[in-house]
Formats: structure tokens, sequence, C-alpha cells
């Protein structure tokens, strides 16, 4: 049982849940006071050690469901087996029963039950021909565990030979066929189709049927393997089908990315935005010299007599960034714009402070508008309102100028997001010198590869020099980065 | 005693019957969390919404088994001499000056300065004894001979530095003080501690690692009815199943602050008071402000409180 529950523990990680070793320790320490027997409180007991919040509490859920039902149909199996609705199940069980000789429990009560169910012309004729025939037992051990073995015997057997062909390791559902097969021949399906072809060549009457019986047998059994393989991949493979993929969609570019990876890409965002946050929200204080703290300077120098030579300071709280941020909304570039805003305002909880603009050529605040409704909408409306027309840069600047200069203080960073590619216009770049000399950081992110930074209309060169800092920008780890430096350049 | 307290905590049947018998309706999780708590000696960390009955749980643990709960309300700035220890610095002053006289004494007879200073020595660090330290909550938990109940309420309001401060306490019932060395709880009878957590902020995964988890959500429809029976006993039957279908409702809207358990309660105790036999919409109207604490819900919902009564009050 430990070892199931460490590879319930495996399944568990790759579903994103963080288990450390401590906790599996914990869990086994649990499982000793609670025990197996109410699958209930087993459930309960291993959600609240091994899983630390509602999303993990969820993804648990789902993963404990998955991952012990089969022991459940063991369970049923064991407890008298008698209804299981199961129809391959069922069949499988006649199969069983019929192979052990009458008289022996449980035989009479789940005879009666799939009677009905699978073929019944077939169970009596195999019963007349029983008679003549009893002696007839199959050779090999798959085959005799086939025909004599219980359920869970052969659910332990294929259990097993799972593990040593390490089932756990699938990737991609074409690999499927493969781990069942695999699964097969580890539980001795070659002796046991030779012993079918020999039962087969030999003849008598007693032989076939043994050989029907067997044949039977193995085309369920290796229906079972292909259920069980199928579960494994849902269990091990899925999740991590969908790191590989996540991991591919952080490398991509964002201009490439198809309306349909928006969800994935979105929920890669927030994901992203929830380690940022979660290494950043630790609030640091720094000492500032200059403001005596009087109440702690007295009671921490009473030891010296009241003699003030420990003087205590008083703390002040490091500000959370201000940030400013300025989205080119013009086709080629609304793309990068739309997850530079995403990932902002996933951040909220460590920077409250963002206020964005959008433009192609007028500028305009969409701050509200992101705060008051969903990402999906917000972004819908600013594109409609702002991402027609072709881009200004200088027209933006001459709007930011005569609009917000006056709230851009030294605490403030700013990021410009777009191309640079300015129709030929007037740069105005003296504005973001202006813009430079008075905020505490102008950052540009551009999309575009160094390269084509000076190519054609595009004004780098006049922008560049008067930003803190120049960026490419163009996939979700360049993202992750910039957002990662700001907040710590906050700091 | 321990015996006693064995059997209460016995099996989740027992813990959830005799927490019942208390008017704390719990489920399968909660009875779990405790069993499990005091069998594997460990913290329980308990999240969920406002008013679900994260503190109440702690308390009424204690109540049941008749020990003393001991609680540290966290907040901004909480930090270990306000929930560790302090020393009694004006009584430490106080002596010295009334010991004046008797240091003469003792130091009668010493010549020159190292002489004095080993005389001192010898009366060791009675200034820093336990005499004069100052058992805030955390210390207080370890000193109770006889096991206690320690509720850490609203962890998630202290500061981050203050859950590190905790992970030695929690981890192994023990707290170190410099100058007086380590201090075990007692190993029979270590404290059940309780943390509770509003989510405000994450809590850090080192804290986390060494709790149960526990998550109280709001209770389904049944639940909150043999609630409302357990803590507000007079309402009669078919009132519980209206209000109780009632709050139901409102938390499927979109609300700033959606009830909890303990708004029903005071809301079926505010219906008590009215002498009400059935909810109806006007009723509804003017009880609003019970349930809902902002100005902005209470508008919002005017507007559907027809609706949802009608819903409340049809026959199921």
């Amino acid at each position: 049982m430990e070892r199931t529950l460490v590879d319930f523990i495996k399944v568990l990680r790759t579903a994103e849940v963080k288990v450390s070793p401590a906790e599996t320790l914990d869990a086994m320490a649990a499982l000793e006071v609670v025990g197996y027997e109410d699958r209930g409180l087993f459930k309960d007991s291993l959600s609240m050690l091994l899983s630390k919040n509602p999303e993990e509490k969820e993804t648990f859920e789902i993963c404990f469901e998955k991952f012990f039902t089969f022991d459940d149909v063991m369970k049923a199996d064991a407890a008298g087996g008698d209804e299981i609705d199961d129809a391959t199940s069922d069949a499988f069980d006649d199969e069983g029963d019929h192979g052990n000789t009458p008289g022996q429990p449980g035989g009479k009560g789940s005879g009666q039950g799939s009677g009905q169910g699978n073929g019944e012309d077939d169970s009596e004729s195999a019963e007349d021909l029983e008679e003549g025939a009893e002696a007839l037992e199959p050779s090999s051990p798959l085959g005799q565990l086939l025909v004599n073995g219980s359920r869970t015997d052969l659910m332990v057997a294929m259990a097993e030979a799972g593990r040593a062909v390490e089932v756990n390791q699938i990737v991609v559902f074409t690999q499927k066929g493969l781990y069942t097969r695999k699964i097969m021949d580890a539980m001795g399906l070659k002796a046991l189709s030779e012993e079918i072809t020999d039962l087969q060549g030999e003849g008598g009457i007693g032989e076939q049927r043994l050989a029907g019986k067997l044949k039977r047998a193995r085309d369920q059994l290796r229906d079972q393997v292909r259920d069980y393989v199928e579960k494994q991949f849902f269990l091990h493979a899925d999740e991590h089908g969908k790191q590989l993929r996540e991991e591919l969609l952080k490398k991509v570019k964002l201009s490439n990315l198809e309306k349909r990876n928006f969800k994935d890409v979105q929920e890669i965002v927030f994901k992203m935005a929830k380690k940022l946050v979660s290494i950043h929200s630790k609030r640091r204080k720094t000492f500032k010299k200059g403001q005596l703290d009087i109440r702690k300077t007295l009671r921490h120098n009473m030891q010296y007599d009241g003699v003030f030579f420990d003087l205590k300071w008083k703390s002040s709280k490091v500000d959370r960034p201000k940030v400013m941020c300025i989205c080119d909304c013009s086709g080629s570039v609304s793309n990068y714009s739309r997850f530079l805003l995403m990932f902002l305002y996933s951040l909220a909880e460590v920077i409250p402070k963002v206020r964005s603009f959008a433009f192609s050529s007028d500028l305009g605040e969409v701050t509200r508008l992101f705060q008051n409704s969903n990402l999906e909408d917000a972004m819908a409306k600013t594109m409609r309102d702002y991402g027609n027309g072709s881009t200004d840069y200088g027209q933006m600047l001459m709007d930011f100028k005569r609009n917000c200069m006056d709230d851009v203080d030294n605490k403030t960073t700013i990021i410009i997001l777009g191309d640079a590619r300015n129709n030929y216009g007037d740069s105005k770049s003296e504005i973001l010198r202006e813009i430079y000399e008075k905020s505490k950081r102008v950052i540009w992110l551009n999309p575009e590869p160094r390269s084509n930074w000076t190519v054609g209309d595009a004004e780098m060169k006049k922008y560049g020099p008067n930003c803190h800092q120049t960026e490419v920008c163009n996939s979700l780890t360049h993202l992750e980065r910039v957002v990662s430096n700001l907040l710590k350049y906050a700091a | 005693m321990t015996i006693e307290r064995d059997e209460q905590l016995a099996s989740i049947d027992t813990i959830q019957s005799g927490l019942a018998d208390l008017n704390y309706i719990s489920n399968h999780q909660i009875a779990t969390a405790v069993f499990l708590a005091y069998h594997l000696d460990k913290p329980v960390l308990i999240e969920g919404p406002p008013g679900v009955g994260k503190t109440e749980l702690a308390k009424s643990v204690a109540n049941m088994l008749a020990l003393n709960c001991i609680r540290l309300q966290c907040y901004e700035g909480l930090d270990e001499s306000k929930a560790i220890y302090e020393w009694k610095y004006g009584k430490q002053l106080l002596y010295t000056q009334v010991l004046k006289e008797t240091l003469g004494e003792i130091l009668e007879g010493a010549k020159g300065l190292t002489e004095s200073v080993a005389k001192l020595h010898e009366f060791g660090d009675v200034f820093f004894s336990e005499d004069f330290l100052e058992p805030r909550p955390l210390l207080k938990a370890l000193k109770e001979e006889a096991g206690c109940v320690l509720l850490i309420d609203e962890i998630d309001k202290s500061d981050h530095e203050f859950e590190s401060l905790l992970l030695e306490m929690l981890s192994d019932y023990q707290l170190s003080i410099p100058e007086i060395g380590t201090i075990k709880a007692n190993p029979d009878r270590k404290p059940l501690v309780f943390l509770t957590s509003n989510n405000t902020r994450e809590i850090s995964d080192a804290l986390k690692r060494r709790c149960l988890h526990l998550y109280i959500p709001f209770p389904d429809a049944d639940l909150e009815s043999q609630i409302v029976k357990a803590r507000v006993p007079e309402v009669p039957e078919e009132l519980r199943r209206q209000l109780v279908t009632f709050i139901q409702a409102l938390r499927e809207l979109d609300l700033k602050k959606v009830p909890a358990i303990s708004e029903t309660i005071d809301w079926a105790k505010t219906l008590i008071l009215l002498h009400t036999e059935s909810l109806d919409s006007e009723l509804v109207k003017q009880t609003l402000n019970v349930i809902l604490k902002f100005q902005e819900d209470i508008e919002a919902v005017t507007g559907e409180v027809q609706m949802l009564t009608n819903k409340a009050t049809k026959a199921p």
C-alpha cells in the first residue's frame, strides 16, 4: 500500500500539487491511524495532508477519484462481487466462474446474474460439455490465472506487470498500443498463445473447448489491459503533455499565437503572475535613518540602565511600484499589448497602482476599463476604441505630456510597448527625454528583433537613448522577465 | 484526564456527536481534522470565507475537552514580545532599586572588582529568571500542564516574519528563550493548535507543510438547516427551510460580501424577534441589512427580493 501511496503522490505532483517528502511521511503516519477501510475517511485525511489550498484540493479530488477507482472495483469484487454493472467485467466474471468447478462459493450468485447478460446458450452448452471434459486444466501460468484466479488476482497481476514495464512513463497517446502489448507480454501472453495453438492442434473436444475459453479470456484481458493503460495515460501523461505544451507556448512568439491558444496562455499568464506575486509579495522593510522610534529605543535600552546607545529607527515600508503602461494597439503589436496588460493586471496584488493607456494615434486611458470588466471584454473594447488608425508615436507622446505629465514622479515606472514604427512622422523624442528625466525608469519593450530596430520607419534609434532600458519582448518568457525585473527594481 | 480525552477523540463519530452536543454542527471533514490533529500531534490550519465557524471550531473543541482555550489574535506588527514572552522591565527595575542595600551586604568584604563580580556571579541571573518573565499566549500554551487548545486567529493578518517565528512552536512544540533555554510542552499533553486564515494573503509553504489543511466552505442547505436548528431552536421548521433556501440562493448572486452562517443565524434570531411565521418580500427588504453588510449589495438585491422570496416560500 505504501508503494501505491507513493505512486499516488507522484500523480499529484504531475498534476501540480506540491507535495514535499515530509508531507509524504505525514501521510503514511496518518494512514497508520485511520487505516484504509473507510474510503471517505482515507480521502479526507489525505486531502488534508497533501493539498494545501482550494485549487490543490480540487486537483486532489480529481486525481483521487481517478487513481483509486481501481481499488474500488477490487474491493467490490472481494466483498462478494455479485453486482458489478460494468458490462465487460460481468462477462469476465462469467468466464471465471465457469472455470471454477461447481460447488465453489460465490459461483452460484454471479453465475445467475451473468446468465441473463452475455450469452445464455453459450453458457448452457458449456455446461453440457463440462461433464465430459472436466479434467482439463490450462498449463501456462497466465491461463491458470485466467481460468482459476479471481478478478482481484488478475488485477493485481496486471498492476504488477504495469509497474514492471513502467507504464507510468507513458507520454503520448500513440504509445497506448505499445504499452498494452508490453503489459500482456509481461503477464505471460506468449506462453498462453502457445498453449492455445497447441490445444487447437490436438483436436480433442476437451482441448478445443479449453482453447476457445482461453482465447475468449485472452481477448477480454486485452480489452481490460487497454482500459488500464488508458487510465494510466490520463493519470500520468495528460498532465505531462500539458506541461510540454505550456513550455512551448511560453517560448512561442506571441504574434503567432492563435485564438484557440488564448485560453491556455491566459492560464499560463495567471500561473506566472502568481509565482511572481509569491516571490515579491514579501514586504521588505528598510530602516530609514531619520525617524527615531522612541518607544522601541526606550524599551531596548532599559537593559543598559536607560543610556541610549542602541538607537532604534522607525521602519518604513518600501512603496510598491507605480506603473504606467502605454501600449500600442495597432494591428501588428496588439497581441503583445494584450498579454502585457494581462500580465500587469494579474499582478494587482503586488502592483496595485497600474495605469494603462492605449493608442494607435491618439492616447486614451483604459485603466478603468480593465478594473471594471474582465480581461476579454476590456481587451475587445480597447481594440475597438483605439485599435484603428495608423500609429503616430509623436502624437501619443504629446497627448501623454498634456494629460499625464503631472502624475509622473520619481517613483513612477513607465513601460512603453510598441514597435516604434512611426510612419515617418515626427518622433518627438524630446518629450520622451522629458519623461525620462522626471520618472524613475522608462522601459521600452519592442517585439521586433533588435536588428530591425533601425530599419525602415522604425525610430528606436531616437527613442532608445531616452530610455533606461530597451528590451526585445516577444514571448511569455520575455514578458515574465521584464515584469520580474520591474518588481525587483521597485524594492 | 488523558484517558477521558482519548475517549472523546476516539473516532470521527464521537467527535462529531461531541461537537454537536455543544451546538457545533460539523461535517465529516471537520471531525476528521480534529481526529488527525490529536492523533498525529499536528496543528490544523483552517481556511475559508469569513463567518463559517473557523474560530468557533477551536472554541468548541476546547469546550468539548474541557481545556483552556488560549487565543492569540494576529495583527500587522505582532512580534515576539506580544506573542511569546517579554521581560517584566518594571519589576526588574523595581527589584534592583529595592535590593540595592542587600546587594551592598552581599558584596561586603569583597576586595576589588574581580572578587565582587565573582560574588555576584554566585547568584546567577536572578533578574533573568522565569519570575521576571511575562508569558504571552504561545509560551502560556506550552506551560499548561494539562494541555490546552491554542487558537492563533487570522494568521494571514500578521507579518511574514511572524510566520517563521511560529515554525519552531508548531513542529516541535517548544520555544527557545536565549536567557533561559528551551521550554517544551508536556510531551503527553501537547497543546492542540488551530490556526485560522481568511486567505487575504498566501500563507508560506513552510508553515503549510507543518499543518493539516482544512478548508471549510459555505455549508450546503442541509447542513446549514441543521446549524440553524442547533443555534436557534425556536425557529419553526417551515421558516427555517425558507430562510436557508433564501440564503443559499443569495450566495449564488454576485455580491461584495456573501452572507455567511453567522449572518444566517443572526437573521433567524431577528425573524424570531419579529414573530415571523413565513417570509414575505416586504419583511425581507426591511431586514436585509442583517444579512448584507454593504449598501451596494443591499441595493443590488432589493430588486431580486420578490423573486427570491417566491422561490424560497414555494413548497419543496
